[in-house]
């Protein structure tokens, strides 16, 4: 996962950058609730210019889902 | 800037009074307005131009099919205006009625049904829609001067503080969306329902205590609205059109 990804997870969760791991879920996160989704929904598209289908909104819930959505969008994630 | 030319606006209780002059307002502007109203014969005095649906929006199945059918024919709703109610006074305690003193149980839950509940359950389910579609829309609550409190509107003043309270609250939280939440508080303005409510003397005593002495216009509203729609900064904001009446 590269920087990019973990600077706007950290910006929406309120974290530092080297908290990110792959292997969060939003268990493991405390700031991660209903909000905090909308706003990384909000985050992710603006810094990647994609667009999420609400399936994959819904499906938000670790940070490897959020890569792995990333992923399919074309979006370089690093690895 | 926002324009309203070519938007898709929703206006409940837009049959009449300050609903139908923000609905006409709207479609002058140049966009396409589609108004909710319980009242048939009215809905029908309507021109073609605008989209009319007699329906009850106390009821949640009811509007749900009704905003499906909207969004399945114009794609989008960008502005809704939650209009509808109907203004209701009763004391809290009446003492010229010894044999029933207490405001009645069943008129305070069905006056919060009408006036709060139905703009929980529009702004919901079209809050729903203009995220889904990631339409930047507005929503636009009518509020009151009694939302501050006003003596004998116990039911009416609940709702609308709460509505007050709804409006900041989303504007926290569907601001990430660029959805905007704003309510109008108007004071006595110069309609129907006005008249028919107040007295003449009660009206004189108004235009008495009020700094610019007379009642707002229709149009004031509308004017109120337009100007929500075209600053997109505009957010959480209570805006007191009450020609100085609260001050």
């Amino acid at each position: 996962m590269n920087d990019k990804v973990k600077e706007v997870l950290a910006e929406v969760f309120d974290m530092k950058s080297s908290e990110i791991t792959v292997g969060l879920t939003k268990d493991d996160i405390d700031t991660w609730d209903s909000l905090r989704q909308m706003d990384l929904v909000t985050s992710l598209e603006k810094e990647f210019d994609i667009r999420l289908e609400m399936m994959e909104i819904v499906s938000l819930d670790s940070v490897a889902k959020t890569v792995e959505i990333l992923k399919s969008k074309g979006v370089d994630v690093g690895d | 800037m926002l324009e309203i030319k070519n938007k898709v606006a929703v206006v409940t209780g837009g049959a009449s009074g300050l609903g139908l002059a923000i609905a006409q307002g709207l479609v002058k502007e140049g966009a396409s307005v589609v108004v909710l109203d319980l009242d048939r014969n009215k809905l029908d005095l309507l021109p073609d131009e605008i989209e009319k649906y007699c329906i009850d929006i106390t009821n949640y199945e009811l509007v749900q099919q009704t905003v499906d059918s909207i969004v399945s024919k114009f794609s989008k709703i960008d502005i809704l205006v939650n209009n509808a109610g109907v203004i209701y006074s009763e004391s809290f305690i009446n003492i010229m009625n010894p044999s029933c003193m207490k405001h009645s149980y069943d008129r305070f839950k069905k006056n919060l049904d009408i006036n709060l509940n139905s703009v929980f359950i529009m702004s919901s389910i079209i809050a729903e829609k203009m995220v889904i579609n990631r339409t930047q829309g507005v929503i636009i609550n009518m509020s009151s001067i009694s939302a501050q409190g006003n003596a004998g509107q116990t039911a009416y003043s609940a709702a609308k503080a709460a509505v007050e309270a709804m409006t900041k609250t989303w504007s926290k939280e569907l601001g990430v969306f660029g959805i905007r939440s704003v309510a109008i508080a108007p004071g006595f303005i110069n309609t129907e329902s006005t008249n028919h409510a107040l007295n003449e003397k009660t009206i004189k005593h108004i235009k008495s205590n009020t700094p610019l002495k007379r009642l707002g216009e229709t149009l004031n509203i509308f004017q109120s609205v337009k100007y929500i729609v075209e600053n997109d900064f505009v957010n959480g904001a209570v805006l007191q059109v009450d020609g100085g009446l609260t001050i």
